[in-house]
């Protein structure tokens, strides 16, 4: 039964890009969010994700209009919630280690595994995540830590009945609205507030066949799908009718009638 | 500013007539006057007729003649449609209606714009 609901978090989870403006989102709601965030899987427990969360209502006019994108401008007007995510390109460095050694403390890491303190003194940081700070791909790979953070929250937002859509933010605005310190990396930001659009929102969005994306030994051996497997997350709610659905367009017009927005 | 010929034969009308029936099939033209009326009005405010107001937004890379939406360009017609829209004076609804509909014109056109938002209407009915 867990999966089922796990499945259909996963499978209703859509891009939401029409919100009430004006129904604000319940604190406790926000922190579950991030609280979720706080426990994903992370590399080297560094916990490069850093959030601020803002009310869009509390937002200079002026400053609002500064941070918006051409494409997401909408989005992050309508929003009444942002969430600003950051990567903290120094977090390894200060820590030195330390949150491994919290690991090994508390048996996460162990000898087993060949981890202890003094491993992580004298070979780990050093030799490995102190230059790892140096290579160009550090920020590439920390930032895969910070979007498997953000989408734990992502998920969240979705069982928590919100509607969710991640957009790209003018980052010289946002640096000083929210006071962002120099080595904090602009990552995206999390909009959320309560959908005016349907649960369904259209249907599943298009995505590339699955034998086009994953493989079996070797790239160009697709990963071969088995129906029974989709059938059985088609009956649990992961896959769902693909976009788009009878009446989207309907339902897309009268959203804009009623805010009144370009058709 | 008078137009030389009908607002209808111009490209740029004719390629939002296109978007529209695309989008939402029908003739929204012709089924909401209003949006025809707005464009009009923005035309003369501008003093630019509509193929003219597209061709604003867009130059022209120097080195290869590549065609681009200018960002200047596209923020100067946004404050002139905002000036135009306050001028007018109307109720809130109603002048982001009239937004809207230039809005469309041009996003039609491949000009895309950030609309405002409607707050404090997002309860009411479909208008």
């Amino acid at each position: 039964m867990i999966f089922m609901e796990l499945r259909s978090v996963l499978g209703g989870r859509r891009s939401i890009r029409f919100f009430d403006p004006d129904r604000p989102v319940e604190r406790a709601k926000i922190q579950r969010i991030l609280e979720a965030m706080r426990i994903a899987s992370c590399a080297v427990n560094a916990h490069w994700l850093r959030a601020v969360v803002v009310n869009r209502a509390e937002i200079p006019a002026a400053t609002l209009e500064a941070l918006k994108t051409p494409v997401a401008g909408l989005v992050q007007e309508l929003a009444p919630v942002h969430i600003y995510c950051y990567l903290d390109a120094g977090v390894v460095t200060r820590m030195k280690g330390a949150r491994l050694k919290e690991l090994v403390d508390v048996g996460a890491l162990n000898p087993t595994h060949g981890w202890s303190h003094r491993f992580v003194d004298e070979f780990v940081y050093p030799q490995i995540l102190e230059p790892m700070t140096k290579s160009p791909g550090y920020l590439v790979s920390s930032a895969f830590d910070c979007g498997g953070a953000g989408t734990q929250g992502l998920l969240v937002a979705v069982d928590e009945g919100l509607g969710a859509c991640w957009t790209a933010f003018n980052p010289v605005p946002a640096k000083e609205l929210l006071g962002i310190p120099d080595d904090w990396v602009p990552l995206y930001c999390l909009n959320l507030g309560y959908s005016l659009e349907s649960k369904e929102a259209g249907g599943q969005r298009p995505r590339p066949a699955f034998e086009e994306l994953y493989f079996e030994g070797r790239v160009g051996k697709p990963f071969a799908r088995d129906p029974e497997v989709v059938s059985e997350l088609e009956k649990t709610g992961m896959l769902q009718t693909p976009a788009p659905l009878p009446g989207r367009r309907e339902e897309v017009r009268a959203l804009a009638r009623r805010l009144a927005l370009p058709e | 500013m008078e137009l030389d010929r009908a607002l209808e034969a111009y490209a740029s009308v004719a390629s939002w007539r296109a978007g529209l029936q695309e989008q939402w099939g029908g003739d929204p033209l012709a089924e909401d006057p209003h949006r025809l009326e707005s464009l009009a009005g923005f035309c003369a405010y501008t003093g630019l007729d509509p193929d003219a107001l597209v061709a604003f937004c867009f130059l022209r890379k120097r080195e290869t003649k590549e065609r681009f939406v200018s960002v200047a360009r596209r923020a100067e017609l946004a404050a002139k449609l905002a000036a135009w829209v306050a001028e007018r004076a109307l109720p809130a609804r109603e002048s982001r209606q009239l937004s809207a509909d230039v809005l469309s014109f041009l996003i039609h056109n491949g000009v895309m714009m950030n609309a405002g938002v409607a707050r404090g209407s997002a309860g009411g009915q479909p208008a």
